[in-house]
């Protein structure tokens, strides 16, 4: 098996990716307590380490699931190889357009209406002018939001939301890497069930797509593979089953 | 360009946002001019009367390019902070944000034009040819603007508290940009402090080209350019610089 995938490129390569954040002992958010600070010389930084020499390569076709406590540093990986944060040590090797990240709720202007906001994100995720048109009825369609396109997304339920979201970031065939940031678990038991069909067949077409959840049983639902962060070490990466009851037991052991 | 699609979308939100709960929309942007002119001859009228010729005019001129570049700066502050989600998600070139920001702004001030034409009119100042010179003084104006929206926009990142300090700013420099008063009421030292003002650059030769029929003088020109190249060289480079890092604090 091993053998067989070294053949292909992984569309995802992090290597040692180390990510250190430098924040203040006392948080100083005004310019006038940084000012002091500095003038004091009190002004002390500590180094959080949010990831530490995090290694593995995802190939086309997987689904691989990230699990891990909250703080285990889960999203500033995600932030990581979407390119939205450059890490402060090792590097990710991923053709950087073909990432989509997908995360609840985000990109949306709650004072605009569903069909401005498709439009507007879409234009963010890269699509053309032309593309967003050809595409928009299916977006519409998939979403099941005939008639409430003309509505202003603050009056939307969060399960409507994250549908248009879903629906905008699949309309284009193929993407590269779809990234799912707790995205899975909304929405009703009938949408969830139509995505997760959408995410099968891209992911019959070489799609791969790296999940993100707190929820065992859907990462268990949906991945062929799993990793486990913890303290922003990789601790596991492998089958499903054994990864995620090594991480339940971790979860139980007592402090 | 290939941002043009996303750029034109975020203007267009920006704009809709902006009046997105009032009646009036967009026609605010002519109106709010208007009345804050009407407001300050009613005040000033008489007390300059001798010393400015169209007094409303005057203000006018002044006011719509205040209200441009404070608008345009502004916007273009809060706008990494305000999209900090969607910095996230896109790999667009950050600039993006803060540049829809002004072109948004930039596109009110195409608006506040009308009621401006209309004043003009009222007033019986004719057209005359160096009128044209009015949009080559509006462009570097935009391009100052540009330029310090880009710094506050990562000086807003690390520190929130610029809006407020920006804002007690912005006090301090209208007052020093004769909005509404003569230059000539001031002493001599203050004149020359006034000179240097490069908002009052700006205006200074928009009411010398529109009001009085006058190409503005050769050291105006060469500081309105020196301060929008300069402004906007520093505000790129320094953006450019930081873009990478701000996320973390934001």
């Amino acid at each position: 098996m091993s053998v067989e995938k070294e053949r292909v490129h992984p569309v995802i390569s992090v290597r040692n990716v180390s990510m250190e954040f430098r924040i203040p002992k006392e948080s100083s958010d005004s310019l006038k307590e940084y000012l002091i600070r500095v003038l004091t010389r009190q002004h002390s930084l500590r180094t959080l380490k949010a990831l530490s020499e995090v290694s593995f390569d995802v190939f086309p076709g997987q689904v691989v699931g990230i699990v891990g406590s909250n703080g285990s540093g889960k999203s500033t990986l995600l932030k990581i190889i979407s390119g939205a944060m450059p890490p402060t040590g090792g590097q990710v090797i991923a053709d950087r357009d073909q990432i989509h990240l997908l995360t609840l709720g985000c990109g949306f202007d709650r004072e605009l209406t569903a069909r401005e906001n498709v439009y507007l994100n879409a234009a963010l995720l890269g699509y053309g002018r032309q593309e967003i048109a050809d595409r928009y009825p299916q977006i519409v369609k998939f979403a099941q939001l005939e008639g409430f396109m003309d509505q202003k997304i603050k009056n939307f339920s969060s399960g409507m939301v994250s549908r248009l979201a879903f629906a905008i970031a699949t309309a284009r065939e193929l993407p590269g890497v779809l990234i799912l940031d707790e995205i899975l678990s909304v929405g009703d038991a009938f949408f969830r069930k139509k995505s997760e069909e959408k995410i099968r067949r891209m992911i019959r077409g070489g799609t791969a797509v790296l999940l993100v959840s707190h929820s065992v049983s859907a990462v268990l639902g949906t991945c062929s593979r799993v990793l486990w962060l913890e303290k922003g070490k990789l601790m596991m990466d492998g089958e499903p089953r054994q990864v995620c009851d090594a991480y339940l037991a971790y979860g139980r052991k007592p402090v | 360009m290939k941002y043009s699609f996303v750029t034109q979308q975020l203007v267009q939100r920006e704009l809709k946002r902006k009046y997105s709960r009032s009646r009036l929309g967009i026609l605010w942007s002519v109106l709010n001019p208007l009345l804050s002119m009407a407001v300050l001859s009613l005040v000033f009228s008489t007390m300059f009367r001798k010393s400015i010729e169209n007094y409303p005019v005057y203000y006018l001129t002044g006011l719509i390019l205040w209200n441009f570049f404070t608008g345009a700066t502004n916007a273009a502050m809060t706008s990494l902070a305000d999209n900090r989600t969607l910095l996230l998600q896109t790999r667009f070139p950050r600039a993006v944000f803060p540049l829809s920001r002004v072109l948004a702004s930039f596109v009110n001030f195409l608006y506040s034009l009308a009621a401006y034409a209309v004043i003009l009119a009222v007033f019986s100042i004719r057209p005359v040819w160096t009128m044209v010179l009015f949009v080559p003084i509006v462009a570097l104006l935009g391009l100052f603007a540009m330029g310090v929206g880009f710094l506050l926009s990562i000086l807003y990142a690390y520190f929130g508290d610029i809006r407020h300090l920006y804002g007690v700013l912005l006090t301090l420099w209208m007052y020093l940009s004769a909005l509404f008063y003569p230059v000539s009421l001031l002493p001599e030292t203050m004149q020359k402090v006034i000179g240097e003002n490069p908002i009052y650059c700006y205006i200074a030769a928009a009411r010398d080209c529109m009001m009085y029929g006058q190409v503005p003088p050769a050291g105006l020109w060469a500081r309105m350019v020196l301060w929008a190249v300069f402004v906007f060289w520093a505000g790129s480079r320094c953006f450019l610089k930081n873009q990478g890092k701000i996320i973390q604090s934001l």
